[in-house]
């Protein structure tokens, strides 16, 4: 009886345990990898060398990544300008056509990305705008997918914010510009940070967009990692992907730790 | 008279086809306490957003110390409201909750301090100011939104639910002081609850709602004692309600007979009852009494009934009567170990003619 009880909550305990294996396990064979002191990606490591980071610290390497955060941070900060008025739109009005237009914001978040890259790229060859390949269509092509992440977080604090407190505002003598800024924005900022940094890491990491309309010398990383790939899996890959893995991590960390992102990422809902 | 501080007058609001307020005329008198009660939907708190100018009226007018307000919005209407959910800005300190208004109205920041100051003290939250809404408990919550309504010196407090929120000790505690604390600073104030208990204790006069409109408006002792519909006496308190038919004139006390089921009563009419129609008579369970086992009936107003069921309440004893004609009725007695109830035992139920009430509304309709 007992042994029978038991069983459905180990087979819980073990795949859980197997989850978090098969999140930490790659990430920490691939930063072991980076240390190899051969040229090929041996685990575990074969010696210890640094010269892999050295290597990806190259110009080669460190344009298309400066790049990628030239772009990230440029798609996140628009998406953010774009995303806060759409949200008030869809949280707190109706209007007609209101279904499809939030469908068709929201539509990239479900439409597999490199749909979204093949139908930009003969958008604009067929519209006549084939020389805007290349950073103009980057960053189109990154806002639209973006624009999801930071309209939806944006409205979710809208709504999640209790209608009472900014009738509470206005009660109190706070004209309705005034509510907004000293008690709606204040009040959303974490959600539109979150929104902002979703927006930037899925830019970031995004591969599949990028793969049609970047042109050559104006890669993002993904793209250029992507394209060594042909040569083999070179350490240098191993110390780049660590690479593309703190940014979002640090981006992330100081916004939780100075806006407090983190109720919003960890949907811990703090209400007054 | 002196100008009342609010008047409402033929104030309608509906939602698509339905009208959730529906004619309300209501004056409300410089200090006065007034409640508006009633069940969910009655169209309570529509009325004090109305009155707040959170909605807008569909028909009729509201007049703060004379001046119509119909038409301003609520950030120039000058009212403190204290919300179910008291509203308080999380990201904001105690403080800067409490000066909120101030600061809106530019009043200079010495000034607001003092006063802000002032208003915390004065709802015994002094050395909170820098505290968080979120490090506050329930109670002391509903006190800084109380503080921040009142800061303000607004021309009328509304009140809606702010205690529905706290845990019934505090519920009680709270009632009290917000009454002394009304009465002190001789606001005008609406109260909005659907607790009986809070009505009755708190208010100057109740306005008790029902389908967005006012059932009866009166001083407490006149909504519990001589409720005017069935509705009302049945909301407020428990009741006993028989059918009855008016067989007799009423005499120089009021008071006249009736024809019961249970069997012949004498009771006091309200104004305009008519010979043989017919009504309701109602007995508070305190007020009607059992007869001690086993003595002689009284002569008027008694009925013989059994004990079918005591309820222990500790102060006092609920006893569920069956009378004579199957009707259930109820009976409060004290627990004062004078008289011992007992289940299926048989006695007389009776009241005085004085203690009753009759409401102008047949026994079978609502």
């Amino acid at each position: 009886m007992r042994a029978g009880r038991l069983q459905p909550w180990t087979l819980l305990v073990a795949c859980v345990v197997a989850i978090y294996g098969f999140i930490l396990g790659p990430i920490a064979i691939t930063t072991a990898v980076s240390f190899n002191a051969t040229n090929r990606s041996f685990f575990p490591p074969r010696g210890f060398s640094l010269k892999w980071w050295g290597e990806a610290f190259a110009p080669q390497w460190l344009q298309p990544l400066q790049f990628s955060l030239e772009l990230a941070a440029l798609t996140a900060l628009i998406a953010t300008i774009v995303g806060v008025p759409l949200a008030f739109a869809f949280a707190r009005h109706e209007f007609a056509g209101k279904g499809l237009i939030r469908a068709i914001t929201l539509g990239p978040l479900i439409l597999p990305t490199l749909v979204t890259g093949i139908a930009l790229l003969q958008f604009l060859t067929t519209i006549g705008l084939g020389r805007w390949m290349g950073y103009w269509a980057l960053l189109i092509g990154h806002v639209v997918i973006c624009l999801p992440f930071s309209v939806r977080t944006i409205a979710i604090s809208l709504q999640a914010m209790p209608g009472s407190v900014e009738s509470a505002a206005a009660g109190l003598g706070a004209s309705p510009l005034r509510v907004l800024r000293h008690v709606t924005l204040p009040l959303i900022t974490p959600g539109v940070f979150a929104g902002m940094s979703f927006a930037f890491i899925h830019s970031f990491t995004d591969i599949n967009l990028s793969l049609f309309v970047a042109k050559p010398g104006q890669r993002p990383i993904t793209v250029a990692i992507l394209s060594f790939l042909d040569f083999g899996f070179a350490p240098t890959l191993a110390a780049l992907s660590i690479i593309s893995l703190l940014i979002p991590l640090l981006l992330v960390a100081l916004l939780g730790r100075f806006i407090g992102i983190g109720n919003f990422l960890y949907q811990e809902q703090a209400r007054g | 008279m002196a100008e009342a501080a609010l008047r409402l007058s033929g104030l309608v609001k509906r939602f698509g086809a339905h009208a959730a307020v529906d004619g309300i005329d209501l004056a409300v008198a410089p200090g006065e306490f007034v409640t508006l009660l009633g069940p969910s939907g009655c169209g309570k708190t529509t009325t004090l957003n109305l009155v707040a100018g959170f909605l807008s009226a569909d028909a009729g007018h509201i007049t703060l110390a004379g001046r119509h307000v119909e038409e301003l919005p609520p950030f120039k209407r000058d009212l403190g409201m204290v919300f179910q959910d008291y509203a308080l800005f999380p990201h904001l300190s105690v403080a800067d909750n409490v000066g909120f208004g101030l600061k809106m109205r530019g009043v200079a920041a010495a000034e607001s301090a003092t006063r802000v100051r002032e208003a915390l003290s004065l709802v015994k939250l002094d050395g909170l100011e820098t505290r968080k809404p979120l490090q506050l408990s329930g109670g002391q919550r509903q006190r800084v939104a109380l503080a921040r309504a009142l800061v303000i010196r607004p021309a009328m407090l509304l009140l809606d639910e702010p205690l529905s929120n706290l845990d019934l000790k505090l519920r009680e505690e709270m009632r009290i002081e917000i009454s002394a604390l009304q009465r002190r600073l001789k606001i005008a104030t609406i109260f909005v609850t659907h607790d009986q208990s809070e009505a009755l204790t708190m208010s100057d006069r109740i306005a008790v709602m029902r389908n967005g409109r006012i059932e009866q408006l009166g001083r407490p002792a006149e909504i519990y004692e001589r409720p005017a519909t069935r509705f009302v006496a049945g909301f407020i308190g428990s009741i006993n309600m028989i059918g009855a038919r008016i067989v007799g004139a009423p005499d120089g006390n009021g008071v006249a007979r009736l024809e019961t089921a249970a069997g012949p009563a004498h009771a006091r009419l309200p104004a305009g009852a008519a010979l043989g129609a017919q009504v309701t008579l109602t007995v508070r369970p305190e007020r009607l009494k059992l007869g001690p086992p086993g003595g002689a009936p009284h002569a008027v107003n008694s009925w013989p009934a059994t004990i079918e069921r005591v309820i222990y309440l500790g102060a006092r004893l609920e006893l569920r009567l069956r009378l004579a004609d199957g009707a259930v009725a109820l009976a409060e007695a004290a627990n004062d170990g004078a008289t011992r109830w007992s289940e299926g035992q048989t006695t007389q139920a009776w009241f005085q003619p004085g203690d009753s009430w009759v409401i102008a509304e047949a026994a079978d309709s609502t």
